[in-house]
This record gives C-alpha cells, sequence and structure tokens, in this order.
C-alpha cells in the first residue's frame, strides 16, 4: 500500500510539474532571470576552459567531436532501449532486459556529453548567453533528464506487463524525440550569432 | 592526380545546383544537421554492436544476434549520413576536396569499411559458440577496439573541416600543399 499522497505515480506527477513548471518559467520570467545570470557567463569566460577554448582552436574541436561520440552513444541507447519498447528493433530480446543494460551507457554518455558542453559553453559564454537556440537546447535538456530520471526510468522499473501498451509506446516516443531534439537544437547553435 | 581532382571539382562547383545549395542558409544547415543527426542512429547502433563485442554492453543478449538485429537501423543511418554527405561536398566541392582532414576522414573510412568486413568475417567463421559468453574472442575484440578508434578519429576529422588551419588559399608548406591536393595557379578555392 502505498504511503505517498500521490500513491504510486508521485514520482511521475512530480517530474511531470517539474517540466511543466520549467516550459512556464522559461516563457515568463527568463528576461529578468536571463539577466540576473550574466554575470555566470562572464565568469565562464574567464574562467581557464574558456581561455583555452577560446585561444586553443585544435582543443575546442576535439571536445567538440567527443561531445558528438557522446551524443552518438546517446543516440544508440535511445534506439536500442525505446526502439525495442516500440518493438522496431531487437524484437526477439526481452524487452525489460534490454532496456536495463541500456541505463549504465547512457549515464556515461550523459556525463560525457554534459562535461564537453559544459567545456564548449565556456569557449564561447559570451555568444551563446544570447542565443535563444542555446537557451531552447537547455530547455530541451533539462526535459529529457526530468523525462529520464523522473518519468520513464521509475515507470520501466515496474512489470513491463502491469503497463498499457500505448503507455510504453508513447514513453518511447516521447524519449526518441527529446533527445533527438536536444541532438539538433545543439547543431542549430553552430548556425546562431 | 591532385589536379584530376582539382579539375573534377571545378566542374561540379559550376552547377548552378552546387552554389543554391551552399548559399541556402536553412537547406545547407538542414543538410549539416542530419548528416551529424544521422551519427546518434548509425554510429549509435555500431558503438553498441562494438562495445557487446568488447563486453562492456549487453553481456546477456547473444553477441550475433545483437549484431543482426541493430544492422539494420544502422545502416539507414549509414545511408543518410552518406547521402546528406555527398551533398555537402557537392554544395562547396573545391574546398572541401582540398581540406587535409576530409582527405584523412575518407582514408579513415575506408580503413573502418576494410575492419567491419573482417569483423563480420571472423563472426561468421568463429562460429556460434561464444554468442552467449560476456565477451567475444580475442580477434574480434580487437576489430571492435579498432572500429572504435577508427570511428572517434573520423568524428573529430570531420568536425575539424570546419577548420581552415590548412586550406590552401593561405598557402602551406610543400607537403601540406601536396598531402590536401593544393595546385598551382589555382584560381577556385
Amino acid at each position: 500500500m502505498p504511503t505517498s499522497i500521490l500513491g504510486p505515480y508521485t514520482r511521475t506527477i512530480t517530474a511531470v510539474v517539474l517540466v511543466v513548471f520549467t516550459v512556464v518559467f522559461f516563457y515568463t520570467v527568463r528576461v529578468s532571470v536571463r539577466a540576473s545570470i550574466e554575470p555566470l557567463f562572464d565568469w565562464m569566460t574567464a574562467s581557464w576552459f574558456g581561455i583555452i577554448g577560446t585561444t586553443w582552436g585544435a582543443a575546442f574541436a576535439i571536445v567538440e567531436a567527443l561531445h558528438l561520440i557522446g551524443l552518438a552513444l546517446i543516440g544508440g541507447t535511445v534506439i536500442a532501449s525505446d526502439g525495442r519498447l516500440l518493438g522496431l528493433v531487437l524484437a526477439d530480446q526481452e524487452p525489460g532486459v534490454v532496456v536495463q543494460k541500456t541505463y549504465r551507457i547512457f549515464n556515461w554518455a550523459l556525463i560525457l556529453t554534459l562535461s564537453t558542453g559544459v567545456f564548449m559553453a565556456c569557449g564561447v559564454a559570451g555568444k551563446i548567453y544570447f542565443l535563444k537556440v542555446f537557451w531552447y537546447k537547455m530547455l530541451a535538456l533539462s526535459a529529457g533528464m526530468l523525462f529520464e530520471y523522473g518519468i520513464r526510468r521509475p515507470l520501466l522499473e515496474k512489470d513491463l506487463e502491469d503497463i498499457t501498451p500505448w503507455v510504453i509506446k508513447l514513453t518511447a516516443t516521447a524519449s526518441i524525440m527529446v533527445w533527438f531534439t536536444v541532438g539538433a537544437l545543439g547543431r542549430w547553435i553552430g548556425y546562431s550569432g | 592526380m591532385n589536379e584530376i581532382i582539382y579539375n573534377i571539382v571545378v566542374w561540379m562547383d559550376g552547377f548552378e545546383w552546387s552554389t543554391s545549395l551552399h548559399e541556402s542558409y536553412y537547406m545547407y544547415n538542414w543538410i549539416e544537421s542530419t548528416h551529424v543527426l544521422t551519427l546518434m542512429v548509425s554510429l549509435g547502433m555500431l558503438f553498441m554492436i562494438d562495445l557487446r563485442m568488447l563486453g562492456a554492453a549487453f553481456p546477456n543478449v547473444p553477441a550475433t544476434t545483437l549484431a543482426h538485429r541493430l544492422n539494420l537501423p544502422m545502416w539507414i543511418g549509414f545511408s543518410a549520413m552518406i547521402i546528406t554527405g555527398v551533398l555537402l561536398v557537392y554544395a562547396i566541392p573545391v574546398r572541401t576536396s582540398q581540406s587535409l582532414w576530409f582527405r584523412f576522414k575518407m582514408v579513415l573510412l575506408v580503413c573502418a569499411a576494410v575492419n567491419a568486413y573482417l569483423l563480420h568475417k571472423r563472426m561468421s567463421e568463429s562460429g556460434a559458440s561464444w554468442e552467449n559468453d560476456a565477451k567475444a574472442p580475442k580477434k574480434i575484440r580487437i576489430s571492435a577496439a579498432l572500429s572504435l578508434g577508427f570511428w572517434t578519429l573520423i568524428v573529430i576529422s570531420g568536425r575539424f573541416i570546419a577548420y581552415d588551419w590548412f586550406d590552401c588559399e593561405y598557402g602551406q608548406s610543400a607537403v601540406i600543399s601536396f598531402v590536401a591536393g593544393c595546385v598551382d595557379g589555382q584560381t577556385q578555392w
């Protein structure tokens, strides 16, 4: 018997509320908040990462490539696990096993992508601060992480046979869409500004 | 040889579609974005297969089954990547063909293709005795590690194409000029 006020869906509802809050927050108070965090971007530009990123192009380019490797690994785990949930790949394997086995690689890929992303952001902090597409990417990334750790994983921890099939398919589709959106927005930063 | 390549790419550069593609902000950027995003499909699948062979992923999923099942999405991704890659070259043929990094990338792609052929050959020769083992036999593991290395270098060299450090336009040393394919007296860049 669940003791939480929202029953077995506490984490899911909390994550959905956080995603909605992030979106509403982004579209309402973003201007004043953005102005208040400008010093952070100045600090990023002056940091060691910022100095290396702006003065040594080869280092920046290598980190960019590692960022893409991280993205490819995220893509691989997402397609393997969500593709399995949709019945598109590895259809003869147990879905629960495939999904569970991608968690560790996804975590490491996310760490690689985030750490290289921070380095790259320091190198171009003065530019990205003014780019709408950068903030859209941060929004998509936040939504993606909240979705992955707050909704998708808690949901898929349950016995998959107990979950309505369309909920599983919807979760898998949302997961693929959110991570490909993160990738596309990231690429578009390069064309803006 | 460099002059022949130069003449071909100058001929390609003369097409109106090549110029239009290069000058179209949205079309060019969408093609390049698609080229990068297909990494998530093709390279993602390839990494899953290689990591399985190395024992770092899906240890309890039969190795050859995983490789066969992920081959289709991998090839769909690669096909999109090749098509968009060709279009990117077509949009900027002269500069791309004279990019040191582009040439390095092409050599690495050939190496990766040969390695992939050897990996599949070794897999089919080794039978299914190791299929449920966490790690593949040593020869297959070496091929998988080489595949990861080649593709990491391919991504790095692909990213480097955007940088103009060794562009013919800026006058390079004799060795760089030869490797990049710079042609004496060339008028197009």
